[in-house]
Order: C-alpha cells, then structure tokens, then sequence
C-alpha cells in the first residue's frame, strides 16, 4: 500500500478506506455486470411487477394524495414528495418481495462469477 | 358508460420552461430523441450513447435519481442538480433519466410539456418503425409486405408453419407473442390478445378479408383500424415471438377516440366496446347498408352480436310489451353486499371453517339476477296499453338469440356521478369453463313464467330455431381478462386458453400456467365462444395450417 509522503501515516483509516473501495469496485462490478447482461432491467420488471400486485403501489398513491391533500395542491413539488414518502415506501415493501429479489441478485451473481 | 375518472388537464408551465422554449423552441427536445430508449412497460429512458452506465459529473454516483441537463447535456445526481444550475445561467430544465420526465432545477420540481411528452411519444413509435412521418413510413410499409407474404405462406397453402419457427425455442401455439407497453397500454394490450385469439376474427383477418394493401379507406389516407388489426394479426401470426408493439393501432385509435385520449389508464372494456365500435364503424359500411331492423354483417356483428329481449309486464293487467335489443356484450352486476374478496376466501379456507353464511358469487347467479324479474320503481311506470294508464310493471331480460362470440363483463368498477367517487369491487368470482346458457334463453325464461304454455312464446321459435337449440347455448371459454390492484393503478392480464392449455399473456411476457392460477383470478372480462367454433379452431391449431377452406366460418353459421 502506498502512501503519500506528506501525510502522517495513520494505518486504521487507510485499511478502512482501501476496503471501502474494494466493496465500492465490487459492487460497481457487478452492477455493470447487471446493466450489460440486461439482468439489472429484469429486476427492475419484477419489482414493480410484485409492488403492483401485493398493493404497495396503491398505497404509496394514498399516502402521496394524502400529503397533497394535506399541503395544498399549489405548495407540493415532486422533490419534497419523493423525500417525505421514500422512507415509508422503503419501509413498507413486503419481505417476501425483498428476499425473492435477494434470490434472484444472489442466483445471477453465482452464474456470472467467472 | 361510466364516466371518466379524471381529465388531464396540462399545467401551466414554469418561468424557466417558458424561457427555455421562448429560447430553443423545440429543437432541443428534439436533439434528445435519439438519446431515448423505450422499454417493454412503456418507460423511455435516456441513454448518453458514449457512456455505459450514467452517472453524475460531479460525484459519479450512478444509482441516485440522474439528470441530464438540456443545454449542456451533462449529467448529475439530485444533490448536484441544483449546483449545476447555479453555476451555469440559464441551465434550469432537465430531464429524469430514468424516466425521460421534464425537471426544472430552479422550481425544484417536475414539470410538463405536452410538445416534449410528443417527442417521446413519436421516438416509440419510430422506433416501432411505423412513424407519423413519411420517411419512416418507406420502411414500414417495406416490412409490412414481407410480413404479408409470410402470414400469406401460413394462410393461403397447406404448408406447415416455416421450419424456422418449429426451431423456436417456445412451443407454444402458433399466433402466441407478447405485447409490448407503450405507456399504461396493458388495458389495450388485454383486450387485443382477447380478440386475436377469438376464432372468427382470427379466421376473418388471416384469410385477407380486410387486406390494408388493397383497403380502399387506407389508400384514400384515412385512418382504417380495421386495417391496423390486420397488420397485428400478420405480426402475431408471423411466427416471430419477439413482443410486438401494438403502436399503430393506439395511435389510429388515439386519433379516433380524441376525447378519451390522455396517458392515463383506460378501461379494458371501454376500449374494448369503443375498438369494436370502429371496426363497425370502418367495416360495416363499406359492405352493407343495412335498414333499423336488419342484421349488420360487419365483423364486429356477426361475431359478437346477440339479441336481448325485455318484457314489460303491467302489474294490473297482466299485459307485456316486448323490445328486442341487440348487445355486444353483456354486464353483469357482481352482487357486491355477498361479495367475498379473494383475501376472505383464503381466510376461510386456512381455518378450516365451511364459509355457509357467505356464499361464494358465481357467474351462474349474476346471470340469474340479470334475468331475474324486477319490479320497476314509480318513476319507472308503464303507459299500459290494455290499461289505457300508467301503471306499475316488472321487467325481465332474457337471452333470444346468442352470439358466436359470448363477452361477459363483470362490473367492479362502480362510478357515482353524484358523490363523484369511484370504487372496486374486487369480490371473487366462480366461473366456468364451459358454459350452458340455456337457462336464460327468452324460451326458457318465457317457458318458466308461462308455465310452457304455447301461446305465450310470442314467436320464440318460429324466427331462428335452431338459435335457440340446446346444442349451440354450450359456451367454452378462450380469453379471461383480469384487473388486478385498484382502479386507476392496477394492471390488466390476460389468459388464453388453446389447444387445451392456458397461457398468462402480461404484456410482453407470456407463460404457460395451470388452470388453478386462472380460477382464482379477479377476473374483469370472460369470452366464451360457441363449443363447435372452439371446436374447429382446435382442429386448426393442432395441424398448425389454417387453409383458405376453413377460414370461412361462416359459410355454415
Ligand atoms: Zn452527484
Ligand atoms: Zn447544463
Ligand atoms: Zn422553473
Ligand atoms: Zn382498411
Ligand atoms: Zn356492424
Ligand atoms: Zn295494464
């Protein structure tokens, strides 16, 4: 590991940091990996797919009206929406619907991995 | 029909929008067209061709939400967005590259342009290859003919389907290809696979009984949807299996149907009656000039066209008044107090109870209530004739004459006017597979009230008889149009049952699933055809030839 001659040495952090970038490259590898085979667009399907059928979409749609409603249709920009409802559509999508896509990525990293 | 829910109305657009077009006109929207890429469900992307995967300029990030600005055309992230404006003047509108969606950095907002929503509109259908333009237009009409010769080799000799295709990966049913979304098409697409695979008008397009080389409508350079029909139909039956892309069809039915026209999602069955409507329309008249009382033989008509008789009986005298009345389709009232939702019945079925006190809605019963006799309110009074009075009176509906083609529509849509409120009703339904609807011929019904008494037939069997015979009220189910979700953001599949075996057809993609998967649907739409037309169409699809011959249906109808 290099390091630059000016700085202090401090081995803990730069340990940290290498590692952060190798999980970065990792999950940048695979992610490209994902895009290419056409894999990552299949997933995209299959989410939305799901969150149409288990209902998730159709109460997001609810709570957005209800914020809408709450605010005043004048005062509400797709930003602010997009903050105030993404931690509760994160926090309400299904198990079932998160682990079969756990599978899913976990089935095409195995069959991708050289 | 019900009303629309909603009407689009386009907002107005920001100071920085204005600016931009008072600027750039729509030059710049359109230097972005070859930027874009359409997907299966309808969703345009951006995509900068130099660069894989897109990411922001300033942190590289590449899974935050990205935008690309439309002067400079350089791409950041939501943090950065505001940053890149800030330093470069007059640098406020973008576009969402994940959904091709009009962004001003400076309003911090969304914003809407019906010229930019047409530019991405005209980029799917290019690149469709059936472009508004005229240039687009060579290429098209140079693979239609191709196409043309191919459905041709399948239709007009009795040679097996070209070897190419039995190496096909599927082997799945010849005329089975997905459909692609163009944006909240899937109510369309449903509707199409449902007619498609409808025996008589498969027969009727495949035989070149509206050729859209030879349409005179087409060569006059009008809108012919009977002739867009024919070119879905040579595509589904070109032995490719690739999705299609029904872009041709929604833009004739687009331009036809101005009103209904706004991205939202439509209703199957609203679009199924308007499509059927046009084709009678476009069809119908060229070929018959029919009186009040004949029988239109447009496609539409002989194929889905039945006869409702209404009995006005007054509650006095005794006397009917009868009205005949032609139907396409029929709906039905899902009676929804008893209603049971798909989740109540899995309940049930986990504890084990018997569920005696909610019985399970049937097909069967709705028809039953849809025959049944119904004292008509005082608003509703019958200017008797016997009488010579206003009186109270009961109605009844029965069946004369059966369709060929039988479309049954269960109504879970209710729209109230009044309250300005919509529901769904989204109850589980039995239905059948095959199905008798004897019981609720007008002799049938007419029979039971009169206890078989001659007289009281009024005709019944003398007009058609053999209509009315037992052997042509047996129905076999082909199409199941299902809704599933609510109203205005839930998505329509449809199931097709050939050769025996039942196929999810979800726009583009279609599988083979078991008969389970297809009764415990919400279904939306069912089509039953008469036996012998499944019959004969099985007989076709198992040698995979449809000679010239059989493509006549109703040479013995
Ligand atoms: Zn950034
Ligand atoms: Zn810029
Ligand atoms: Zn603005
Ligand atoms: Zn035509
Ligand atoms: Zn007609
Ligand atoms: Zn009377």
């Amino acid at each position: 590991m290099k390091h630059s001659v000016n700085r202090p040495t401090t081995p803990d952090e730069d340990v940290a940091d290498a590692y952060e970038k190798d999980e970065l490259t990792l999950r940048e590898s695979i992610n490209t990996k994902m895009v290419e085979s056409g894999e990552k667009e299949n997933l995209m399907e299959l989410v939305r797919d799901r969150l149409v059928e288990c209902g998730w979409k159709d109460e997001m749609r609810i709570a957005c009206r209800e914020h809408v409603k709450k605010k005043g249709r004048k005062d509400v920009t797709v930003d602010e929406l997009i903050r105030v409802i993404t931690p509760k559509g994160r926090a309400s999508v299904p198990d079932s619907v998160k682990e079969e896509l756990l599978n899913r990525i976990q089935n095409f990293i195995v069959s991708a991995a050289p | 029909m019900s009303a629309r829910i909603s009407f689009l109305k386009n907002p107005d657009p920001c100071n920085h929008l204005s600016d931009y077009k008072l600027r750039y006109g729509t030059d710049g929207y359109k230097s972005f067209q070859k930027l874009f890429r359409c997907f299966n469900d309808g969703r345009t992307k951006i995509k900068p061709q130099e660069i894989e995967i897109p990411r922001c300029s300033y942190c590289s990030v590449y899974h935050r939400r990205l935008y690309i600005c439309l002067i400079c055309r350089s791409i950041s992230c939501s943090s950065h967005i505001l940053s890149h404006t800030q330093s470069n003047k007059g640098h406020d509108i973008a576009i969402d590259v994940e959904r091709s969606e009009l962004y001003c950095c400076s309003c911090i907002d969304q914003v809407y342009d019906p010229e930019f929503d047409e530019v991405v509109v005209s980029k799917q259908l290019i690149g469709l290859c059936m472009s508004v333009k005229s240039g687009a237009d060579v290429v098209a009409v140079r693979s239609n003919k191709k196409r043309r010769l191919d459905s041709q080799l399948i239709i007009g000799s009795k040679f097996l389907v070209s070897s190419r295709d039995r190496r096909e990966k599927w082997s799945f049913p010849l005329g089975l290809r997905g459909l692609n979304n163009l944006g909240s098409t899937c109510f369309m697409n449903a509707v199409l696979q449902a007619l498609v695979h409808a025996p008589p008008l498969r027969n009727f397009w495949l035989s070149g009984q509206h050729n859209r080389d030879l349409c005179p409508r087409r060569s006059m350079g009008l809108l012919c949807l009977p002739c867009d029909l024919d070119l879905i139909f040579s595509a589904m039956f070109s032995g490719d299996r690739t999705p299609y892309s029904p872009a041709h069809l929604l833009y004739s039915w687009w331009k036809h149907s101005t009103n209904l026209a706004t991205y939202e999602q439509q209703d199957s069955h609203e679009f199924f009656i308007s499509l059927l409507d046009c084709i009678h329309e476009n069809e119908g008249k060229s070929k018959c000039l029919y009186k009040d009382h004949e029988e239109c033989q447009c496609i539409t008509h002989r194929a889905f066209s039945g006869l409702l008789r209404s009995d006005v009986t007054c509650s006095t005298c005794g006397s009917t008044s009868t009205t005949y009345d032609p139907f396409i389709d029929i709906s039905l009232t899902l009676d929804s107090a008893k209603g049971l939702s798909p989740a109540d019945c899995r309940k049930n079925r986990n504890s084990g109870e018997p569920s005696v006190n909610a019985p399970m809605p049937t097909l069967s019963g709705c028809l039953d209530f849809f025959t049944r006799p119904e004292k008509l309110g005082p608003d509703q009074k019958l200017n008797c004739q016997s009488c010579g009075e206003k009186r109270e009176s009961s109605k009844q509906m029965s069946i004369r004459r059966l369709p060929l083609l039988l479309c049954l529509h269960v109504k879970r849509f209710e729209h109230s006017l009044t309250r300005k409120t919509s529901r769904k009703i989204d109850s589980y339904l039995q239905y059948p597979f095959r199905l008798n609807m004897s019981p609720y011929l007008s002799s049938s019904i007419i029979g039971k009230r009169f206890g078989n008494r001659i007289f009281a037939f009024d005709g019944e069997g003398e007009y058609d008889g053999s209509s009315s015979s037992s052997s042509s009220a047996e129905f076999e189910i082909f199409a199941v149009v299902t809704h599933s979700g609510m109203m205005a953001s839930g998505h329509y599949v449809t199931y097709l049952r050939l050769k025996g075996l039942w196929y999810r057809c979800d726009d583009a993609w279609i599988n083979e699933v078991e008969e389970e998967v297809v009764r415990g649907c919400e279904c939306y739409m069912l089509f039953y055809a008469q036996e012998r037309v499944i019959q004969k169409a099985h007989k076709e699809l198992s040698y995979q030839v449809i000679s010239m011959a059989d493509a006549f249906p109703f040479a013995d109808c």
